[in-house]
């Protein structure tokens, strides 16, 4: 029975290794390059935008230039007022999924790791059906119910994520729960609250927030998607999705219309898994020592 | 304690760039001489490929099969009594010919003898009297079958005359024929199988991916010039063009984006033709309901939609704008572009004049699929210009089919409407729009129970005028229909009117 003491000895190192040996992850520094200049672009956004968003001035696929930095598209609408716009929205879609799957996520977790047999049996059965639900699917049912919009599509995959968010929590509080010094707290009287607030969550987190990290990029790519298929942000509202299948018919003759929105939501989505992957570098201790 | 490794890095990020990079083949092999129009030599045992976004749901037009039926069967597999041509003329096809009584109620047909279906059975009036009653039927789910309302009896004297007996004069009745499938009577199954009189019979069904018809040995007129014809189904006009690019295909039934035309207009290897087209984009007001009952508001909502410019970012070059529903192919055209003309003034003074001089808001409903996204988009642009909240809800097309064709719970709504000749539906203030003037709904009725054509012409073309006037509805643009097709091939039809595609006549050498 080593648990106890493998998990102090770990905490103990996790604070011994101070400020000098801190190193900066080369992954999380590009990480948080990418993904700050996409929400910079997105803050912009919010101030300050070439043309309005649904200024038919321009002429028809105007080429990159002159007035245009990145085109038009076929409406003769600014493309870079575009790709500004759907910066916002991408960005409130991961984090608002994320947000909505996390927080559920963790709770049923939560609920399903401390539950009696039976209560998380039939959790952990759900969340099963939940997963092997095609978020897609459930995106259109979400449609189908309620029309769609950007609120639709973020319900449908925070729910998704939920199911995954709750699996990995549930695993992680009955890996915590079976330690020694969680018996030793619960019979020294400490209260379920305590043990929850002052021993699982502390242990649980770091792993959590590297998943939800990774969870928010798939997020992003899950609303662009929907977009694509005409189920998520309604026109007008540019997101990249949208923009990539408005682009489709002419991708030969006005490329960057295809080239932008796609090169910015790669930029975005391996923008967040760098700083997922530098945060489970910096955060997770065993990983460290080993570097 | 070890915490749980992460994988890191999905692949799932490459979905956006990968879908628009689709390589491209070269043209087909060089030493083709400009053969379009020569009938001189050809291939008459060739496979003609024809590429098309229009897979059938079903084989039976009866039976919601969809407008690829029509594409890939009328003509080729079934025949009716009468074709339509590619120009829109109506001809005599299983009919020999036919007797109007004095009273223009009873119509005579006689049948072309020595017709077979391709299950070797000898077409007989029986056949055509349960054709029609197939159409009209409770259970048919034909587009045309309210146009059968006034058959009041069909009779068989012999088997090579038909009766037909009205209960109210109909000028369009023999063109309305030429949309009725003469199918064998004893025939089953016919949502998988066949059994008509053309010059194919259906070879293989594959579905989602290819239909191929094979050239019929007992035909009775003249035989297709081609053995076989394979209707190649895509999901995207992508796709489809590729196919043609890479010589999976030698002709395109119609273009749906004309960004990708470039690619054919340069290269020798191909053809692309401009020829008519019947598909109208309409902005359908519900004119029941406020504020769309209000003439002025429909026609400053027209006034304030520069169509001129929408046509030109949907389709660059191509299309006509009609300014009614009518278009220049059929007999009662006249331009009335200028009935309600782009004016952002005259429409501002006219949402005053009706009490809207803020303006107002209502919700769009929008088909999921192109174009109408982009030209609800436009709309919602040009509108706001006016002070029109438009707030768009995309729907899908059951939704559309639920939501407005049959319950009419909505205030605006985007539609092509793809046939010819379709404006009688505003004299019917049951349709959709509900769109109700009596005096409209009697020169509809009055035109369609004419002696003559010149008649039904002239009260047609005052339908169209009122309906422009009223601004019943807002005709955005005609569609162009394009074919773009191998420079090898000749004799396939231009038009594509009501989306058929006669493949009989092509010609590939």
């Amino acid at each position: 029975m080593s648990g106890a003491s493998e998990a102090r000895e770990v905490r103990v190192g996790a604070a011994g290794r101070a400020p000098s040996r801190r190193r900066r992850s080369p992954a999380l520094v590009t990480g948080c390059v990418l993904v700050g200049f996409v929400v910079l672009v997105a803050l912009v956004s919010l101030v300050w935008l070439p043309y309005a968003p649904d200024d038919t001035t321009g002429t028809r696929l105007a080429a990159p230039g002159g007035a245009h930095p990145l085109g038009t598209d076929k409406l003769g609408r600014d493309l870079l007022t575009q790709l500004m716009t759907g910066a916002w929205i991408a960005l409130r879609a991961g984090l608002g999924a994320t947000a909505l799957g996390g927080v559920l996520g963790v709770c049923a977790g939560l609920a399903a790791g401390f539950a009696t047999r039976w209560l998380d049996d039939t959790l952990s059965t759900l969340l099963d059906v939940l997963i092997a639900f095609p978020t897609l699917l459930l995106a259109m049912l979400m449609v189908a119910a309620r029309s769609a919009s950007l609120g639709s599509a973020v319900l449908a995959i925070g729910l998704a994520m939920t199911a995954v968010v709750a699996r990995l929590t549930r695993v992680l509080v009955k890996r915590v729960l079976a330690q020694d010094y969680i018996t030793a707290a619960r019979t020294s009287g400490t209260s379920w609250p305590r043990i929850v607030t002052g021993h699982v969550l502390p242990n649980i987190w770091p792993t959590l927030v590297v998943n939800l990290a990774l969870q928010f990029g798939l997020a992003v790519m899950a609303e662009a998607s929907l977009s694509f298929l005409g189920l998520g942000a309604p026109p007008p509202n540019a997101s990249w999705g949208r923009m990539l299948q408005e682009a489709q018919a002419t991708v030969f003759t006005a490329p960057t219309g295809v080239i932008a929105p796609g090169v910015l939501l790669v930029m975005l989505v391996v923008g967040v898994n760098l700083v997922a992957d530098g945060l489970r570098d910096t955060l997770d201790p065993t990983r460290r020592r080993t570097r | 304690m070890r915490t749980k490794s992460v994988p890191l890095l999905g692949g799932a990020l490459l979905v956006s760039l990968s879908l628009a990079l689709t390589a491209c083949g070269s043209g087909s092999g060089g030493g083709s001489k400009d053969a379009s129009g020569s009938s001189g030599s050809y291939d008459k045992n060739a496979t003609i490929g024809i590429g098309s976004l229009y897979e059938p749901q079903n084989l039976d037009n009866t039976g919601g099969g969809g407008q690829g039926v029509t594409e890939a069967l009328n003509g080729n597999v079934y025949e009716g009594l009468f074709r339509l041509t590619d120009t829109g003329k109506v001809e005599n096809l299983l009919a020999k010919d036919y007797k109007v009584g004095p009273d223009g109620l009873t119509y005579t047909f006689t049948l072309r003898k020595g017709v077979k279906f391709h299950s070797g059975k000898t077409l007989t009036s029986a056949d055509v009297k349960y054709s029609i009653e197939k159409v009209m039927a409770e259970d048919s789910q034909s587009a045309r079958k309210s146009s059968f309302d006034v058959v009041k009896s069909i009779a068989t004297p012999d088997a090579d005359t038909v009766e037909v007996t009205l209960s109210a004069k109909s000028i369009s009745f023999v063109y309305n024929l030429s949309y009725i499938w003469i199918i064998n009577a004893d025939a089953k199954n016919l949502k998988t199988s066949e059994d008509g009189t053309g010059p194919y019979r259906l070879d293989k069904w594959t579905r989602g991916s290819a239909l191929s018809l094979a050239r019929f040995p007992g035909y009775w007129g003249t035989p297709a010039t081609n053995q076989k014809v394979v209707f190649h189904y895509y999901k995207d006009a992508t796709a489809l063009n590729n196919a043609l690019i890479t010589n999976a295909v030698d002709v395109v039934t119609s273009e749906q984006s004309p960004d990708a035309l470039d690619q054919f207009e340069n290269n020798p290897n191909y053809k692309v033709n401009d020829g008519n087209s019947t598909t109208k984009l309409l902005l359908a007001f519900n004119d029941r309901v406020k504020p769309f009952n209000d003439v002025k508001v429909r026609k400053a909502v027209t006034s304030a939609i520069d169509n001129k410019k929408l046509l030109q970012s949907v389709w660059g070059d191509h299309g006509t704008l009609i300014g009614s529903m009518v278009p220049p192919t059929d007999p009662w055209y006249e331009d009335l572009t200028k009935v309600n003309p782009y004016d952002v003034a005259l429409a501002k003074k006219e949402l005053a004049e009706a009490g809207y001089a803020k303006g107002f808001g209502f919700t769009l409903d929008t088909p999921n699929y192109d174009p109408h996204p982009t030209a609800a988009t436009f709309i919602k642009s040009e509108l706001a210009k006016v002070g029109i909240d438009v707030k768009i809800n995309i729907i899908t097309p059951d939704e559309w089919y639920t939501k407005v064709y049959k319950n009419h719970d909505f205030s605006a709504t985007l539609q092509e409407h793809v046939n010819d000749r379709d404006i009688v539906w505003y004299g019917n203030p049951d349709f959709y729009w509900g769109y109700d003037n009596k005096q409209v709904t009697a020169w509809v009725k009055q035109a369609e129970e004419s002696d003559t054509t010149e008649r039904q012409t002239a009260l047609l073309k005052k339908v169209n005028t009122k309906i422009a006037e009223d601004a019943a509805s807002d005709w955005l643009y005609l569609y162009p229909q394009i074919v773009v097709a191998g420079s090898k091939l000749s004799g396939y039809p231009l038009n594509g009117l009501n989306s058929q595609f006669y493949a009989y006549g092509i010609k590939k050498g």
